[in-house]
This record gives C-alpha cells, sequence and structure tokens, in this order.
C-alpha cells in the first residue's frame, strides 16, 4: 500500500501535540510513535511546520529595552559555571541498561531516568515494570514481556494505550509489533502473550490504575 | 544559528533575539501570560535558543519551527491540557502503518519548504482553522463553537486543508 492523500494518516492529536496541549504522557506517546513510524512521523513534522510558520506571521510584542543585554547577561553566567556532572550520573545509572539504550529518543531519556530512581519492579514471572514520571494525571510505564511469556490476564479501571516500542505481542485482538498502538476500555480484558522471537517492551499510558483480575490481582490488591 | 552554534557569537544571537523574542513573547501573551510573564518567558527560550544552539540541524527544521518547538515546551499551560483526549473508532494512531517507498520520502528540510509553500496557497477559512488547531492548540469541537460552524464542517476543513499539505509533498517528491 503506498500513501496517498485519502489514507493521510491524520490525527486531532497531532494538533494538539504540535500546539502543546497535549498531557505530556500522551505526547511521549506520540513521539515515541512517531520515532517507530515514517508516516506518524511526517505528520508530526507536517503539524509543527504549520505551527512554526505561525511564529513567524505573529506580530511582535515590544520587549524591554534591555532585553538583548539581559539575556546576553544571563548566557555569560551560565558559561562561567557550566556543571559537567548530569552526563557521568547517567552513564553511570545506564551501567547494565543496554536494552534501555536502544529505545527511541525521548523514551530513552524518561526510561534510564526511572531506572535510576526507582527502577524496574517485577510483576509476575517474566514481567517487569518502569514506573516512568512523565505526567501528573496519567500513569505511565514501560514494561519487559519475556519472549512467549503471557502477561496475566487483567482488566482496566480506566482507558489504557499501549505501544509496542520493540518485539512484538498477541492478544484476542490480533497481533501487535513495533509502532502499533492498542486501546483498552474499561470493560476490556485481555492476555497478551510476547512473540517468540525476543523480549516485548511496551509503554503504556492509563488514567486509571491496571486492575488484575486472576490470582495475582488478589496478591496485588493484598500487598499493595 | 551556525555562528552561535561554533563561534559563541553574540552579535548573530542578537539579530536573532531581535526578530523573534518579540514574536515569543506575542505567542505567550495569547497563551494567557501577562506582560511581565510573557517577557521572561520568551528570555528563557531566547537563553535556550543559545544553549540549545548545537543541536539544530537545518536539514530538520527551519529556524521558526525549531524556537517554536522551545516556545511550546517552555509554555505552561496546565489547565488547556486535554487530559483525556478523545480517540475515536478510526483513530489513525490505531491503524497499521502505511508502508513509503523509501524514494517517495523527503528531507523534512524539503518538507518544510514544500509545507510553507504550499500554506501560502490555502484559502483563508482553512487557514485560520488550522492556525487554531495547530498553533492555538483547540480541539475540534472547541474551533466549531470560536467560528460557530458545524463539528462536521470544522473536521472535513482541516483534513482537505492537511491532506493538501501532505498531496503536494508526493506529487513534488
Amino acid at each position: 500500500m503506498s500513501v496517498s492523500a485519502q489514507d493521510t494518516p491524520f490525527s486531532e492529536l497531532y494538533s494538539a501535540y504540535a500546539a502543546g496541549c497535549l498531557d505530556p504522557a500522551f505526547a511521549l506517546l506520540v513521539e515515541t510513535q512517531a520515532a517507530l513510524r515514517d508516516d506518524v512521523r511526517n505528520s508530526i513534522k507536517i503539524s509543527e511546520a504549520i505551527a512554526g510558520v505561525q511564529l513567524e506571521s505573529e506580530a511582535p510584542a515590544d520587549m524591554q529595552a534591555d532585553a538583548v543585554a539581559r539575556a546576553l547577561a544571563v548566557i555569560d553566567e551560565m558559561e562561567t559555571s557550566a556543571p559537567q556532572f548530569q552526563r557521568a550520573a547517567l552513564e553511570a545509572a545506564s551501567d547494565g541498561l543496554s536494552e534501555l539504550l536502544t529505545l527511541p529518543e525521548p523514551l530513552r531519556e524518561n526510561a534510564l531516568e526511572a531506572a535510576g530512581e526507582a527502577g524496574w519492579s517485577r510483576i509476575s514471572p517474566g514481567l517487569q515494570r518502569l514506573k516512568l514520571a512523565v505526567s501528573e494525571d496519567m500513569e505511565t510505564e514501560l514494561y519487559r514481556i519475556d519472549a512467549g511469556t503471557s502477561v496475566p490476564r487483567h482488566s482496566h479501571s480506566g482507558s489504557e494505550l499501549t505501544l509496542v516500542v520493540s518485539g512484538g505481542f498477541t492478544d484476542e485482538t490480533g497481533q501487535f509489533g513495533p509502532g502499533d498502538l492498542s486501546v483498552k476500555g474499561p470493560k476490556d480484558t485481555h492476555t497478551p502473550t510476547a512473540d517468540d522471537d525476543g523480549p516485548c517492551l511496551v509503554l503504556a499510558v492509563r488514567d486509571g490504575g491496571l486492575r488484575f483480575t486472576g490470582l495475582i490481582g488478589l496478591l496485588q490488591r493484598l500487598t499493595g | 544559528m551556525t555562528r552561535i552554534a561554533d563561534e559563541q557569537c553574540r552579535a548573530s544571537f542578537a539579530s536573532l533575539f531581535e526578530y523573534f523574542a518579540p514574536r515569543v513573547k506575542s505567542y505567550m501573551l495569547q497563551l494567557g501570560a501577562d506582560a511581565s510573564q510573557a517577557e521572561d518567558l520568551a528570555q528563557e527560550v531566547m537563553v535556550t535558543v543559545w544553549r540549545k544552539a548545537g543541536q539544530y540541524d537545518p536539514s530538520k527544521a527551519s529556524v521558526s519551527t525549531w524556537i517554536f518547538r522551545i516556545a511550546r515546551n517552555r509554555r505552561i499551560d496546565a489547565h488547556r491540557r486535554s487530559k483525556r483526549p478523545d480517540l475515536e473508532p478510526d483513530e489513525p494512531m490505531l491503524r497499521p502503518p502505511d508502508i513509503e517507498e523509501p524514494d517517495t520520502l523527503v528531507s523534512r528540510g524539503q518538507m518544510e519548504e514544500l509545507v510553507r509553500r504550499q500554506l501560502e496557497t490555502l484559502p483563508p477559512e482553512q487557514l485560520e482553522l488550522l492556525r487554531a488547531a495547530f498553533y492555538g492548540g483547540l480541539s475540534h469541537s472547541e474551533i466549531a463553537k470560536a467560528f460557530d460552524l458545524p463539528l462536521g464542517t470544522v473536521k472535513s476543513r482541516i483534513r482537505l486543508a492537511f491532506n493538501r499539505l501532505r498531496g503536494q509533498l508526493e506529487d513534488e517528491a
């Protein structure tokens, strides 16, 4: 299938993203999908170009008379005290996290930061979770599912968007590969199984806690 | 931009500042900042431009789009964020990827130029809706209210304009 005007991926979310009024969790999802897919990336680029042109045509608002001097003073101060420790800290934190280093930006930066702080937690055999501090209103998590592993059957209290970052999984609704996005509502229950040929990494964004419905769910409720 | 990144040229920065700072301030004012907040935000955006100048890649974006992105990321506008964006059943983000022929892909730099040219040919009623959506950040239903248009008309006009920008890319690629 080739791209024609008719199947141009267009989404209201792209304009919200370009204008900067998408929740940061959704913005991360859009950016990650754009990193994985040319068609989404092009749509985002067009969206941002539309906005960039508007900035040029903006009627200038007068700045204070000493505005340039103020900016240059801030720059001078910044240049004399440039801290270099961040890079080293990041490298130390990323030790042994080579899998995270292959993630597309900006997800990589978020994941490395999270791995350096709270780190991965084990949910069930073959299933790990890394909570990302992205949004105040949305839970944003990276899941790592070992090859061939099934995630315990679960439902969702809110709606959940799941973007496959690498590898793939299959559930009752179909097969999902890198760049594919799955949506589950409060009533959906599913049992995703990672493909056999390698671990599957997914980025999940949701607006309510994920509830596991089986035995693990009970354990989870008991142990908080 | 190159001279700012490579030579830390303050004169080049000053002229970039003279052009963009007042426009960034105007953008911030429209987003609801008061005059002194808008002034400070424009300052911060321009200092970030200096700091990140080395990351600017002219083959990927025009200077104005790049600066817009910095300004957008700086905007503090939590209450207008749509916390729960509506996903329609035919949401394109949920579709499998379109497969593109590698030789039909234009570079992002070319893309900007084409979008720019094509924007100039759009009828004003399409352009103002694009501006409201992609720059102002209004949702389709907010635009319908603001422009007193049926929601369906807003959706179809924006989609038409977007497809035109996109369609043109393929013609010229």
